[in-house]
């Protein structure tokens, strides 16, 4: 299902405080989310074992999920983090980090490890 | 212990009434600060500090002395033709400074966090012009706020506090009379301010341009606005918008990173610093000011010290130890592979970046100056820790709205730890004396 992702800082799911004070296990547990409306919830026949799986032309990742009534039907906010920078983009030297399309699907695949985003990246 | 009243470096609105009570060796208690402003307090003793200078060594991250890793830093250095410096938003002004000083000595490229955040809009400024104002007047002055795409309860926890819930010297009423208005397409927390006369207008997710311009048109022509209304906000909200709009004494648009960090931010911002110009001059009585809600706590001052400096804010190239002209920003450098070294101050760009871009730069060699672990440490060649500012060592900060505040150092910093302008003069003096 197509639908698109706003990256935000949240107090609850903060990049600096989990490089601050946790580990991989508090990062992956705090930055490793996106928050959608249940409507969407219901519409990607997601349930509570299962996981979201996030992709568009820069890459993809899978994230646990949270419901919202105040998130907008459509949307995804992730917080700012490693795991939201494996879809975001740039175009004309400008960053796109709000509001840009990917593809949603329910996965039973297990939330992405930042080790492997780093493997990746030193690759 | 004394109790010392201090400014907290939690974020860019520098709080310069939190309380520490200290005997000059620890903190032991903090009065006065947001959740965001005890975490920065409660670094200092985190486990996960940086406390030991790390240099890579068959590719392993391994500890050492600071004159092994400044030693190393300058090698790499020397070596490069092409040095790439970034970050400078969580550093003092001294400090980005002597980084802008570095930059020069060494021909390389500077930019900090800023010219991918509210550096936008001061840029778009050159073109339209802008009507600043500051923390002080929005507290004492202000009776329409305006918060767009910004989540201030969580981005600025004491921002509300300060300019919502103040009662204003010029005024003799404080809450009552000050009426907000959230623009967001999410029903943030800042939502849970609102009173029964604030307007909360959810527009739809990238449509703030529409909204915008549908303002702009309805200042020229009345009643141009369609009946179904325009990106999900109804004709009436619209309409009380622009009567508060037009007929506020001392409105105050902030601007967060919803309109910043939008695809077409650049033409957003744009039309909304026109759109802010337009309704000065119909303005009877009053005027509208808008204010930049960047994140970090001095990411106001890279601007002002490399406009005082070289009269321009960002993307500063060096060739012959002078500035000159370049269309490049510290994404296309990144981008087109046009660096060989990178020295990262106070900044985490490999969880910042996308990660195509964060594969480039960890492809080339790393300097990172920071106090805390952060992703980008698993690429750098080398790791300097540095010192709290505001907490370890002291300097210059500038507020949000633009306002200078000295930073007052609390308690001494941990054995061979130096502050970011120490480091960064280290580096400059070890290069000149090649």
């Amino acid at each position: 299902m197509e639908m698109i992702v706003n990256t935000v800082r949240m107090v609850d799911y903060d990049q600096v405080r989990e490089y601050s004070f946790g580990d991989d296990q508090s990062l992956k547990e705090h930055l490793a989310i996106g928050i959608l409306n249940p409507e969407d919830f219901n519409k990607l026949n997601l349930t509570p074992n299962l996981n979201l799986k996030l992709s568009n032309e820069n890459g993809e990742v899978t994230i646990k999920i949270k419901q919202n009534n105040n998130i907008p039907i459509g949307t995804i906010v992730m917080p700012v983090s490693i795991w939201a920078n494996q879809l975001t983009g740039f175009q004309d030297e400008i960053l796109i980090f709000k509001n840009f399309k990917i593809n949603a699907e329910a996965t039973r695949e297990t939330v992405s490890d930042i080790d492997n985003f780093l493997k990746a990246i030193k690759k | 212990m004394v109790d010392k009243r201090t400014t907290c470096t939690g974020c860019s609105l520098l709080c310069d009434d939190v309380i520490v009570r200290t005997d000059g060796l620890y903190i032991d208690e903090i009065f006065g600060a947001c959740l965001k402003g005890k975490e920065k307090y409660d670094l200092i003793t985190s486990k996960n500090r940086l406390l030991t200078p790390f240099i890579r060594e068959d590719g392993e991250l391994v500890k050492t002395s600071i004159d092994k890793a400044l030693e190393k830093a300058i090698g790499i250095i020397e070596k490069s033709s092409k040095p790439l410096l970034y970050g400078f938003s969580t550093v003092s002004s001294q400090a980005q400074l002597k980084g802008i000083e570095l930059a020069k000595l060494i021909n390389g490229f500077i930019d900090s966090n800023s010219i991918i955040c509210q550096g936008k809009v001061l840029n778009a400024s050159k073109q339209t012009g802008i009507t600043l104002t500051t923390i002080s007047e929005a507290i004492n002055k202000a009776d329409l706020l305006i918060f767009w795409g910004a989540n201030v309860a969580e981005s600025i926890p004491r921002l509300l506090n300060k300019v919502l819930f103040s009662r204003g010297k010029f005024r003799m009423t404080g809450r009552e009379i000050k009426t907000i208005i959230i623009i967001d397409p999410v029903k943030t927390a800042s939502f849970g301010v609102m009173g029964v006369r604030d307007i909360a207008l959810k527009v739809e997710p990238g449509r703030d341009i529409e909204l915008i311009r549908a303002l702009k048109e309805e200042c020229c022509t009345p009643d141009s606005i369609p009946s179904t209304g325009v990106a999900g906000i109804d004709r009436d909200d619209l309409k009380r918008l622009l009567i508060q709009l037009t007929n506020t004494e001392n409105g105050i648009i902030f601007i967060g990173q919803g309109i910043v960090g939008s695809s077409n931010n650049s033409e957003v911002i744009q039309e909304l610093l026109e759109l802010v110009q337009m309704i000065n001059i119909r303005q009877q009585k009053g005027r509208m000011s808008v204010m930049m809600l960047g994140g970090h706590y001095n990411m106001v001052g890279f601007e002002h010290v490399a406009l005082s400096l070289l009269g321009k804010n960002h993307s500063l190239q060096f060739s012959d130890n002078k500035l000159i002209e370049t269309s490049n920003t510290i994404i296309s450098k990144i981008n087109n592979d046009d660096f060989d070294c990178s020295i990262i101050v106070g900044s985490d760009p490999i969880s910042h970046l996308p990660w195509k871009l964060s594969k480039k730069l960890a492809s080339k060699p790393i300097i990172l100056i920071d106090n805390k672990k952060s992703a980008t440490l698993n690429f750098a060649d080398v790791c300097v820790p540095s010192a709290i500012t505001g907490i370890e060592c002291g300097g210059l900060a500038y507020r949000l709205d633009h306002v200078p505040l000295e930073l007052e150092k609390i308690i001494n910093p941990p054995n061979n730890i130096f502050s970011d302008e120490e480091i960064l003069s280290k580096l400059y003096e070890g290069l000149k004396r090649g």
